[in-house]
């Protein structure tokens, strides 16, 4: 549950940043979808900055996942910039996606992985 | 939005631990009963996994240490005592207080925490369990679990609101993986278009592979909080690249899982929380819709309208099935009311060192929300008497050759418009003189009066009246009875006692459906016009000046062949009112048979939406309350129960032994 979040949209003539920071989970999805939307609609570059983040719900993986696709239709470019930190790697590995920033980038999330979802993960213990 | 979890979860884990304690008192009944052991198991693995998920730690380690007791009883490693049945009821108690606490992590209650855990480490220490690696493995999720491991594949489809609830598939997954190893893929496929998406709904999916030695049911169990917002499927996987010892033979295993589920299901079918006050408003609103509708018919009926008279109609038919679902939804069954009493039985066999079992029937019975809320104490204060005054002692019973264990009976079913409600105790019986000697001596009837049964036994329910001898901490101080009738009546109900010297006694409470609104009968007397419930009555026949000629004056119409006393509204209230030529009788049945309600004129049905008549009326007893009809005038609601009964009283006779002479006497 949300205590700090922070989305930063950040549109400059290069491309957009978005900058989550705190915990991104249900209670900002709504927002956090608003924000996506623009971004793309700006027709620019688009940059996600999840580097102030301490942790992303289920809502915000499958927002930023359904994102990327959505920009990769458009023939967009939506990619993860600068850290992400570990323990966000760790707990969208656990939930089944590979890894997480490079599945966002449009290269290696294909619009046919909506059909076929993402790879098996690796065996994650605990 | 932390807050509103929270406070859903208290609400929900209220009920948990409502129906854990049934639970638990079930299964201090029939202790080998390895489906009540599971009942508990899951009741305590809830609260300590949605406690665990809203910030209720302290909730959750407490209830943990239980709950790895029942796995041990689950798994035969320990038996159901009675003890440790009575130390998990004292544990439910603290997670009921720890629950109250605001915050669940307050530390008040610790030293009774500690004292609880220290008493169960005794007892579970203390029973053959050498070899107990697992409660603190089952904390650290450290997964060292001997023996074969099996392969299964999980398919986990959270339901479109479960993030909304608050439920976090991930830490689902995380505990999945203490289990075992787990092979984890998501399935995007439900993902909308990103426009289409709804940000709070989960679209995600997910198809693990679990190798462990845990069964199906573990596996289950980790699900158990969001069980009724999701798809779950576990099943043996075929056996793939981890070829892990002998084929899992377990179909049998996963069916006890599934059938579980479904039957869980069926009970909770799509059913929603709302605010009890939304339905009270829910309820006023149709109160006032009601009477708005009565108006519109009574202007159309004025004008001669025939457009406005057909919707109109309309209108009041809505109205009606409109009323009837907005209080059928504030309708609940009695069962969870009986249930609860069932602690109390328990607590006061240990108080009393009596032997009492409480049965009910009945449950099924269902009565207005607020009725029932109001309901408890009554129910309590009757049972606690029947407990304290009413059952023997095993030994008193045993020398008067009867069974050792008492039973108290509990039963509620729907009369017409009404619902009884009867505690019954095998117990003594009332002693009759007694009561009337003390009646006697408190100065509530002269010495001489002649008291039939019923009456004598309801000065019980006078302030102050107590016969018992010793003042007990369960009753005995003579305010309960007291307490009792005051409520009942609160209800617009009224109370019965009736008992057998030796053979035990029976108190019934008669108590309205609803509160809020009736179907009513409305009739003229004069210029003045009254609503009888529908629900009493029988028919309505004419009564002409020739039938009260072959009467000889007397107050009985003879219908079909049936002499039935009837009570003339115009006398009885003392209006002077011009005797019509022809007038109706209405038939209604009471609590003391059916008599007959002279009327001037039956005007129709009316649905009735009841006001009170306040404080100043509240001794009128003929007169329940009042209703504003269409055109704006009140109408008053007579209690024909009272009517009867004070008719009776006055001329000391029932319908089922008439005295002529006396009866038309009386009546007059």
């Amino acid at each position: 549950m949300g205590r700090i979040l922070s989305i930063a949209f950040d549109d400059s003539a290069a491309g957009c940043v978005l900058r989550l920071e705190g915990e991104i989970d249900i209670t900002c999805s709504a927002e956090l979808k608003r924000m996506l939307i623009e971004a793309i609609a700006s027709g620019k570059e688009v940059q996600v900055d999840l580097a102030p983040a301490s942790d992303l719900d289920v809502t915000a993986v499958q927002l930023l996942w359904a994102a990327s696709r959505e920009a990769e239709k458009a023939g967009a470019s939506f990619a993860v910039s600068g850290g992400v930190p570990e323990n966000i790697g760790r707990a969208v590995c656990e939930a089944g996606f590979e890894n997480f920033p490079a599945a966002m980038s449009p290269k290696i999330a294909q619009p046919s992985s909506a059909a076929a979802p993402a790879e098996t993960a690796d065996d994650r213990q605990v | 939005m932390i807050d509103k979890y929270k406070q859903a979860f208290r609400e929900e884990a209220r009920e948990i631990l409502l129906d854990l304690e049934s639970a638990l008192l079930d299964l201090n009944e029939n202790r080998d009963d390895t489906e009540l052991v599971g009942r508990v198991f899951r009741a305590l693995h809830t609260i300590k996994g949605s406690g665990a998920m809203f910030g209720f730690d302290a909730i959750a380690a407490f209830t943990h240490n239980i709950e790895n007791a029942f796995d041990q009883i689950r798994n035969g490693r320990l038996r159901a005592t009675p003890e440790l049945i009575g130390l998990s009821l004292a544990a439910v108690d603290q997670i009921k207080a720890m629950l109250e606490e605001a915050s669940g992590h307050d530390s008040g209650s610790a030293a009774t925490t500690a004292q609880i855990l220290e008493k169960l480490r005794g007892l579970t220490g203390a029973s053959e369990a050498p070899v107990m690696p697992t409660p603190a493995a089952a904390v650290t999720g450290a997964p060292v679990l001997a023996g074969t491991t099996h392969d299964w594949h999980i398919c986990f489809r959270p339901g479109a609101d479960l993030l909304r609830t608050g439920a976090n598939p991930l830490l689902l997954l995380r505990e999945l993986r203490q289990l075992g190893t787990l092979q984890v893929k998501a399935d995007t496929s439900a993902i909308p278009a990103f426009g289409e998406m709804d940000p709070e709904r989960c679209y995600l999916a997910w198809d693990m592979v679990l190798t462990t030695p845990a069964g199906a049911d573990a596996i289950r169990d980790v699900f158990i909080f969001v069980e009724d917002s999701c798809e779950l499927a576990v099943e043996p996987a075929p056996s793939s690249s981890q070829g892990t010892g002998a084929a899992p033979t377990t179909p049998p295993e996963k069916r006890v899982g599934e059938g579980r589920r479904s039957s869980d299901k069926e009970a909770q079918a799509s059913s929603i929380r709302v605010a009890a006050a939304k339905l009270d408003q829910l309820v006023d609103l149709v109160g006032q819709l009601v009477t708005v509708q009565a108006r519109l018919i009574e202007v159309a009926a004025r004008r001669e309208d025939r457009d406005m008279q057909a919707v109109a109609e309309e209108i009041e038919a809505l109205t009606t099935e409109l009323r009837e679902t907005s209080m059928g939804m504030r309708t609940l069954p009695l069962r969870s009311t009986f249930e609860r009493f069932k602690r109390l039985v328990y607590d006061l066999n240990r108080n009393l060192h009596k032997e009492v079992e409480l049965a009910c029937d009945g449950g099924d019975t269902e009565l207005d929300k607020t009725v029932i809320d109001q309901l408890n104490d009554p129910l309590m204060h009757l049972i606690r008497n029947s407990m304290d005054h009413g059952i023997e002692a095993p030994e008193v019973r045993r020398a008067a050759g009867k069974a050792a264990v008492g039973t108290i009976r509990l039963s509620a079913r729907h009369a017409g418009a009404q619902v009884l409600i009867s505690i019954s105790d095998d117990g003594k019986g009332i002693d009759r003189e007694a009561v009337r000697a003390r009646a006697i001596e408190k100065g509530l009837v002269a010495a001489d009066t002649r008291l039939s049964e019923s009456e004598i036994f309801s000065f019980i329910l006078a302030p102050g009246f107590s016969t018992a001898r010793e003042v007990s901490d369960v009753s005995g101080r003579g305010v309960g009875m007291d307490v009792v009738r005051r409520n009942v009546e609160a209800l617009r109900g009224s109370i019965e006692i009736a008992s057998q010297p030796g053979a035990g006694s029976t108190v019934t409470l008669r108590l309205p459906l609803t509160l809020a609104i009736i179907d009513g009968l409305l009739v003229r007397v004069g210029e003045a016009r009254f609503v009888m419930p529908l629900g009493n009555t029988v028919e309505c026949v004419e009564l002409t000046r020739q039938d009260i000629a072959n009467a000889n004056g007397k107050h009985l119409a003879n219908i079909r062949g049936e002499i039935i006393p009837y009570i003339r509204l115009s006398e009885y209230l003392q209006m002077r009112t011009e005797r019509p030529e022809r007038e109706q009788i209405m038939v209604a049945e009471t609590e003391h048979g059916r008599f007959g309600f002279v009327v001037d004129q039956v005007l129709g049905d009316h649905q009735t939406v009841i006001k009170n008549l306040g404080r100043l009326y509240r001794n009128v007893q003929v007169v329940s309350g009042a209703t504003i009809l269409g055109d704006g005038t009140v109408a008053l609601i007579l209690d024909l129960h009272r009517l009867a009964q004070n008719v009776i009283r006055n001329s000391s006779i029932t319908p089922h032994r008439q005295d002529r002479a006396s009866c038309a006497q009386g009546m007059r």
